[in-house]
């Protein structure tokens, strides 16, 4: 079939973002916003806008019904979730079968192997790889012997959620009954599933991801990307490929990712995550993102696709457009994660009107932003104001395109977390490549933005 | 009422009647490839062997890279090549072998629909293309009924024809095809059920140029006849010379209660893109075109008829202009009346010219006339008046003509290029000159976007960058100035 209108449940750069892509591919864009979105710079955009109710996302882009409601009046043949929000929301995907309205993500069944992450070790370990030593703790008693046989320290995780709420690190035993609970309750919150899993923690590690995509039958991979760079576990800066692994080790995680979508007949784009243990040159499953990321404009960047296009073609009913001898990647990429947040004062949000909005352009720089002067930045959100990407023939032309072009980004009007960026890009450390997920937070130890 | 089906020539068709053939990079064709995937066209009229050799001498970019691009770009229209039997870029005949590897390349690439066409109606040569096509995996074949007006070209000539063409197993459709745009509604009424009586279950689709303005009627009484393709152009592509227009036709079919099942906002796009690439990249946009009587006898297209104004007048000669146009007929009339496509009526024209200016009829005759004469280009409808055929014959040239050995078959082609390259280089060497190639291969990956709105501030920069010794620029409009000065550092270094 082909999809001539498409309503897109989400806010911010990612719904400019899909939006000019159906606007290229000559598809009809129906925007579901909240109130506090009806001027925002995607509403102007889209061909037409419904409003799904108040700013409070619990209530408009949380909630199932309004979504599918909104696709229902609107006679919309598809929804884009977008990242967050509902976008891996099982709930979502069945009641767009119920209503006849295409979920442009995996299947309910898939959505369910992967967002439950004991479910997803066991798809794991079928399909061959190695996940970090941990599993489900019932009880105080049950993780505190569980922690014991694999080690000190551990990680805390929610069955049920993903992107670090409901994540602790826990050095020593005396410290395990406050942090489950702690979890728990955060988990339960978040996710609303209060069950909670253990495992190692990797001091050492970094985070390299994997994007593949799906027709159900046949997989590819799309290459690497490196996420090392983390606050409490939320990406700042993304690079593709990931810099300073050997080929046969790269190669090793492309086969590894491959294999897991292949395992669940994988329909649509995704990304399996793996922890690497830089020590032991091993590396584990941590989990699969079902969905659209924040980052896959580095990886745009390097193989030359439009991921929404080839998740809107695979939703479609077609099979995958490219062979994998087919992907051929070009240079290096990354970027940048400008948030409206306060890195001086504990990364502290910074909501409000922006004054003053200008973005650098040219060969190579890629701005993904709904942020101009005028814009506001409402409190009820993520604090996202944009991505700025830059693609060089290496390394380390994009990391000197990057300190070039953060230079020329002037925001006014709320805080920003630019001169982090600037920063970072000049720490010789970084600029070797390869850091692990612990060097963000020494980095910032080092200036006292942030206790230890 | 019919359920009517529309194809788009705008890219092949369009850009050679109103363009010369030499609009449209890869990345202009990019740009909106995706949206007219969605349009719901029934193909597109994509490319031909001219179009292919415009991409490498014009526009330096790869032919077989753009076929790929495209297909991956738009994968639920079927791409359409359009041949002339044994021709491949250039105008000599190739061997039968080298037309099959050019085949199996276009469907390895990404065309899957052909129109196997013979401007002689050489059925055999017609069948015979059809049958390498095939075996090449094309999955659609439409045969041409090359439609003109004269005294041979009767209702039970194209029955008889079309009766042919639907025996072939290689071919799954047929379309009246009239490049010069003399098919009245009138006509079509007589024509098509003669036509349709002969297809059977066939399905078959009408293309007819809009030189005289007769066609977006025609069109009308076509889909009342059970026609069930009509093949359109899209905005500034549409007219003139070119074919009907996409949204007038699908407006006026649903005015007539058919039934046109295409996404007239994808369409609109289409049109828009077009619209603002032809302003940007200066192109002659097409017209509705007013009735010409005198074209329906004489059949020469505008862009032949100024050529042959031009000669009279550099000769001093323009009041013979008439006598030619007479002698036309006569000529035209005598070589067994070719169908007035290229490059028909410009041999047709550049005769009767020698024949008016030149002591005595036939007294000089081109080179392409005595190919003509010699079958080089087919076998003619109906054979070549006795008397004049005997007059070109005898001339030590046709003698020389004759003689010209016959293509080489791939395999002997190959020996002269280095050893390795791929078929798809091997088939551009073989047809062009190398620097021709070679600059292609320079030139590295076509550019993939293009974006119209751009291309002002692009002419800009170009126009500064070709002026390197200004030293003071000023920009400035409404709310704007810019202005640039080079440092004096930089002058006295170049001083």
């Amino acid at each position: 079939m082909t999809l001539r209108r498409i309503l897109i449940a989400n806010r911010g750069e990612i719904a400019v973002r899909v939006i000019r892509t159906c606007q290229r591919l000559g598809i009809e864009t129906v925007l579901a916003a909240s109130e506090a979105d009806l001027d925002s710079m995607a509403a102007r955009l889209a061909d037409s806008t419904i409003c799904i109710g108040p700013a409070n996302s619990s209530a408009s882009y949380l909630n199932v019904e309004a979504v599918v409601g909104a696709a229902v009046a609107s006679k919309a043949q598809a929804i884009h979730p977008g990242y967050g929000f509902l976008s891996e929301n099982q709930k979502l995907a069945a009641a767009c079968n119920h209503a006849d309205v295409i979920f442009i993500g995996p299947t309910v069944e898939q959505l369910d192997a992967v967002g439950d992450k004991l479910k997803a070790r066991a798809h794991a370990a079928a399909a061959g790889l190695l996940s970090v030593p941990g599993g489900e703790v019932r009880s105080l008693v049950e993780a505190r012997q569980f922690a014991d046989q694999i080690g000190w320290p551990i990680l805390i995780k929610a069955v049920g959620g993903g992107g670090g709420r409901g994540m602790k690190q826990v050095s020593d035993a005396g410290k395990l009954a406050e942090a489950m609970e702690l979890a728990g309750a955060e988990a339960q919150a978040s996710f609303g599933d209060p069950r909670l899993y253990i495992e190692r923690f990797v001091s050492h590690g970094r985070h390299i991801e994997v994007q593949v995509l799906g027709d159900g039958e046949n997989v590819i991979h799309l290459g690497t990307r490196d996420c090392s760079i983390q606050r409490r576990y939320q990406k700042l800066v993304e690079e593709a490929p990931a810099p300073n692994i050997s080929e046969t080790f790269r190669e090793g995680m492309h086969l590894a990712a491959v294999a897991f979508a292949r395992h669940l007949k994988y329909r649509g784009l995704g990304t399996v995550e793996f922890l690497v243990d830089c020590d032991r040159e091993a590396f584990y499953f941590l989990e699969m993102n079902a969905r659209i990321q924040v980052e896959h404009p580095v990886t745009e960047a390097i193989c030359g696709l439009d991921l929404v296009e080839e998740q809107i073609a695979v939703a479609e009913g077609r099979k995958l457009r490219w062979r994998q001898d087919e992907v051929k990647f070009f240079g290096h990429a990354i970027e940048c994660r400008i948030n409206a947040e306060d890195w001086e004062r504990g990364f502290c949000p910074s909501p409000g009107p922006v004054t003053h909005a200008v973005f650098p352009a040219g060969q190579g720089i890629r701005m993904d932003t709904h942020i101009q002067a005028g814009s506001q930045v409402p409190p009820f959100y993520d604090s996202l104001l944009g991505k700025l990407i830059i693609h060089g023939t290496d390394r380390k032309d994009a990391l000197r395109k990057m300190r070039r072009a953060l230079a020329s980004v002037e925001i006014a009007g709320v805080s920003t977390n630019l001169l982090m960026h600037a920063e970072l890009m000049r720490e010789k450390e970084f600029a070797r490549g390869g850091v692990n997920t612990a060097f963000l937070g020494q980095f910032l130890q080092n200036r006292n933005m942030e206790a230890a | 009422m019919a359920d009517i089906q529309l194809l788009d020539v705008s890219i092949r068709d369009g850009n050679q009647s109103l363009w010369g053939a030499i609009g449209f990079t890869t990345s202009q064709i990019l740009a909106i490839a995706p949206v007219m995937d969605r349009v719901g066209f029934r193909a597109l009229d994509f490319t031909s062997s001219t179009h292919m050799g415009v991409a490498v001498r014009t526009h330096k970019e790869n032919p077989w890279e753009r076929i790929r691009l495209v297909r991956a770009a738009m994968p639920n229209t079927q791409l359409q090549f359009i041949g002339t039997g044994l021709r491949f870029i250039s105008w000599e005949g190739q061997h039968p072998d080298f037309m099959q590897i050019v085949y199996d390349r276009l469907v390895a690439n990404g065309i899957s629909r052909f129109v196997v066409l013979d401007p002689m109606h050489d059925v055999e040569a017609l069948l015979e293309s059809a049958r390498m096509i095939r075996k090449a995996g094309a999955t659609e074949i439409i045969a041409a009924l090359t439609y003109t007006v004269s005294d041979v070209h009767d209702d039970s000539f194209y029955a008889r024809l079309a009766a042919r063409v639907a025996q072939s197993p290689h071919v799954d459709r047929a379309y009246i095809k009239d490049p010069s745009g003399l098919l009245t509604p009138e006509r079509a009424r007589t024509l098509i059920p003669a036509v349709r009586a002969q297809l059977g279950a066939m399905p078959l689709e009408l293309h007819s140029h809009c030189t005289i303005g007769l066609s977006p009627l025609s069109y009308m009484a076509a889909a009342e006849l059970g026609v069930e393709v009509l093949q359109v152009a899209c905005g500034p592509l549409a007219n003139g010379s070119s074919l009907p227009n996409a949204q007038r036709v699908a407006a006026n079919l649903r005015e007539l209660g058919h039934t046109v099942n295409i996404d007239d906002r994808a369409l609109a796009n289409v049109a828009d893109y077009f619209a603002q690439l032809t302003e940007a990249e200066n192109l002659p946009a097409g017209t509705p075109q007013e009735y010409d009587a005198s074209f329906l006898r004489h059949q020469v297209a505008g862009g032949v008829l100024t050529t042959t104004r031009r000669q009279l007048a550099e000769l001093g000669l323009e009041s013979r202009f008439a006598d030619v146009m007479r002698e036309v007929v006569q000529v035209r009339a005598e070589l067994g009346y070719p169908i007035m496509v290229t490059p028909f009526p410009q041999i047709v024209c550049s005769q009767a010219l020698y024949n008016i200016i030149g002591s005595k009829r036939y007294g000089n005759v081109s080179d392409q006339v005595i190919r003509y004469v010699l079958g080089k280009f087919g076998r003619p409808t109906v054979p070549v008046d006795a008397n004049v055929k005997d007059r070109i014959l005898e001339r030590p040239r046709a003698k020389e003509l004759a003689a010209e050995p016959p293509p080489l078959p791939p395999e002997e082609l190959r020996k002269r290029f280095a050893p390795g390259i791929s078929d798809d280089e091997f088939l551009l060497r073989a047809a062009m000159p190398a620097e021709e190639v070679d600059a292609m291969l320079a030139a590295g990956p076509a550019r993939r976007h293009y974006n119209p709105d751009m291309q002002p501030v692009f002419k800009l920069l170009r126009g500064l960058q070709s002026r390197p010794a200004a030293s003071h620029i000023v920009i400035e409009k409404r709310d704007f100035r810019l202005e640039l000065r080079s440092s004096p550092e930089r002058e006295a270094a170049s001083a």
